[in-house]
């Protein structure tokens, strides 16, 4: 009877996410789906047509192999920078907790803001940053028309390095001191200590710091949007900047909702990954 | 215990630190500086460090020339809205995940968690087409209803909820209060401090959330700062004396965040693993 009543009463208090979850995520997912079967008209049936059409659709590959090296990049130079400031501001140095702060500005910076400064920055004309290196007797770039892509992960690695860092301080919290106390009375100098305790011990947390990083880089899209508008040329159009732009531009949403399907498949093969090991990590 | 890299590493460490954060702060600072420049200095081609004379009245053409009152407003009636609703139904339902038993509690907890996984491209094209038909492009709660709540935060209040004592539950049952007024009386007042860190983190970061304000807009007047202030840019390429001038209005809720949270900010983060 108690039961029953506290049975109801559950289901009661969760009316409101029932419908907003039912309404605002599995309908509109059920309905990509479906939308990606049809053409832009969304009455004629072309059933797997758009997935077959989008694998061989120059523009959509080019936006997924551009989407990888940023990615990659992103990654690469994002985990390498967040591992650094965790190993050195998990040291008992005064002043870190303000350092630890300050480094995450940038993360919780409007990517308006992010990108715009960044463009006058690094503008060959008025930016501020080759006035910087010419006097230090560097030449100066024209880094969005000649290097877009390598700029654009250099930005991304910027605003989101803090928070890189502060998921690798959680990891190393879980080291305990005691494996360093027995490195050092071997002998262990200081970079053997890294290399044979800390990176090896914090192997779960780089994947999870990867995967994660790997899903949001997929899902790129305010920041070349900002930044180059893709461009130049189509350089910097990553999957969600062309999925915007079959969207809203060419107004082909069966083919854009093709796209977006496929985007959650590598999007839930990632997530199901990520559960998977931290249930390894955790057993 | 801290492990520390090699003896004498503290010098090593700061000079490190001090780089990164200089690179990290100081493009922010010039922000500033840009957003006090005159016309002349900003499209001069010699950048300045420091302008001749600061050009205060900056912020009050920046209103002239572009809705900003207004981008500004809308901004916050969107962040805002979103915040309360979240604080309203994230406690809710995870005290319901927390507290309750009934038959199909896993599968609704699943599914729930399961929308952690769906990027926002999934569900954008098809809300933008239900909305487009209800007339709801160019307004408020067009806006504000695709977030009302999410799994991040129902997830944080569950495990926020779950170690409090059944016992004062069960007390407040033995009273006779009703469900609803044990939540309201008994749980709730307990989740303050979750509650603050989940406020706070929703209204920054719907604040700064650019995708679905772009979509869901199209008139000047509707739109969000973060867009309004990108569009402006494209129009008036040249004034970036102006657009630094927008970036700081836009900076301002960033800023009083690091002040508030600037204590718990990276607990807060690595404890609820915002996006």
């Amino acid at each position: 009877m108690i039961r029953r009543r506290q049975a109801a009463t559950a289901w009661l208090f969760l009316t409101p996410a029932v419908l907003f979850f039912t309404l605002l995520f599995f309908l509109p997912i059920g309905n990509q789906l479906l939308t990606g079967l049809y053409d832009a008209d969304g009455v004629s049936f072309v059933g797997l047509g758009n997935f077959s059409r989008a694998l061989s659709d120059p523009e959509v590959v080019h936006s997924f192999l551009i989407t990888l090296l940023y990615a990659a990049g992103t990654l690469i130079v994002g985990t390498a920078v967040g591992l650094g400031l965790a190993v050195i501001l998990n040291q008992a140095l005064p002043g870190r907790t303000l350092f630890r702060s300050l480094l995450l500005i940038p993360y919780l910076t409007s990517v308006s803001i992010v990108g715009l400064l960044w463009r006058n920055i690094l503008d060959p004309q008025v930016g501020i940053l080759n006035r910087l290196l010419e006097s230090l007797g560097l030449p100066g770039q024209t880094w969005l028309s000649t290097h877009p892509l390598a700029t654009i992960v250099g930005i991304t690695v910027w605003s989101g390095a803090g928070y890189t860092m502060v998921l690798f301080l959680a990891g190393l919290q879980g080291i305990p001191g005691l494996y360093y106390e027995a490195a050092r009375i071997d002998g262990a100098g200081p970079w053997r200590r890294f290399f044979a305790i800390t990176l090896p011990l914090l192997a779960p947390t780089t994947l999870f710091v990867s995967i994660i990083g790997l899903i949001s880089t997929l899902q790129q899209f305010a920041l070349p949007y900002i930044v180059t508008g893709g461009g130049p040329g189509n350089a910097t159009s990553l999957y969600a900047h062309r999925l915007f732009i079959v969207a809203f531009n060419d107004n082909d949403f069966g083919y854009a909702s093709a796209l977006s399907v496929l985007l959650l498949i590598v999007v839930l093969v990632l997530s199901l990954a990520q559960l998977r090991i931290g249930d390894r990590a955790n057993a | 215990m801290r492990e520390r890299l090699f003896p004498g590493d503290r010098l090593a460490a700061y000079v490190v630190l001090g780089a990164l954060g200089l690179v990290t702060v100081l493009p922010l600072l010039y922000m500033i500086v840009l957003a006090l420049q005159s016309d002349a200095e900003v499209q001069s081609g010699d950048p300045v460090l420091w302008p001749a004379e600061l050009q205060w009245s900056n912020f009050t053409r920046l209103f002239e020339a572009a809705p900003f009152g207004r981008f500004f407003v809308n901004s916050f009636v969107m962040a805002g809205a979103i915040t309360v609703a979240h604080l309203i139904f994230d406690p809710l339902v995870g005290y319901v995940f927390a507290k309750m038993d009934f038959p199909g509690k896993r599968i609704a907890f699943v599914a729930v968690l399961s929308t952690l996984m769906v990027p926002f491209f999934v569900r954008m094209l098809p809300i933008y087409a239900i909305f487009a038909n209800l007339g709801w492009i160019d307004s408020y709660q067009g806006l504000i209803v695709p977030f009302l709540m999410d799994a991040y935060g129902i997830f944080l209040m569950r495990q926020f909820i779950k170690p409090l004592p059944d016992e004062l539950i069960e007390a407040a049952r033995v009273d006779g209060a009703g469900e609803f007024r044990i939540y309201l009386r008994v749980i709730l007042p307990q989740c303050k401090p979750a509650m603050a860190v989940l406020g706070l983190f929703t209204f920054v970061f719907q604040w700064n959330e650019f995708l679905w304000p772009l979509i869901a807009t199209s008139r000047t007047e509707m739109r969000t700062l973060p867009i309004g202030l990108t569009l402006f840019n494209q129009e008036y390429f040249t004034q970036w004396n102006l657009t630094a001038a927008g970036a700081l209005l836009l900076f301002v809720p960033t800023a009083l965040f690091f002040v508030i949270t600037q204590k718990f900010l990276v607990e807060g983060i690595a404890l609820s693993g915002l996006k």
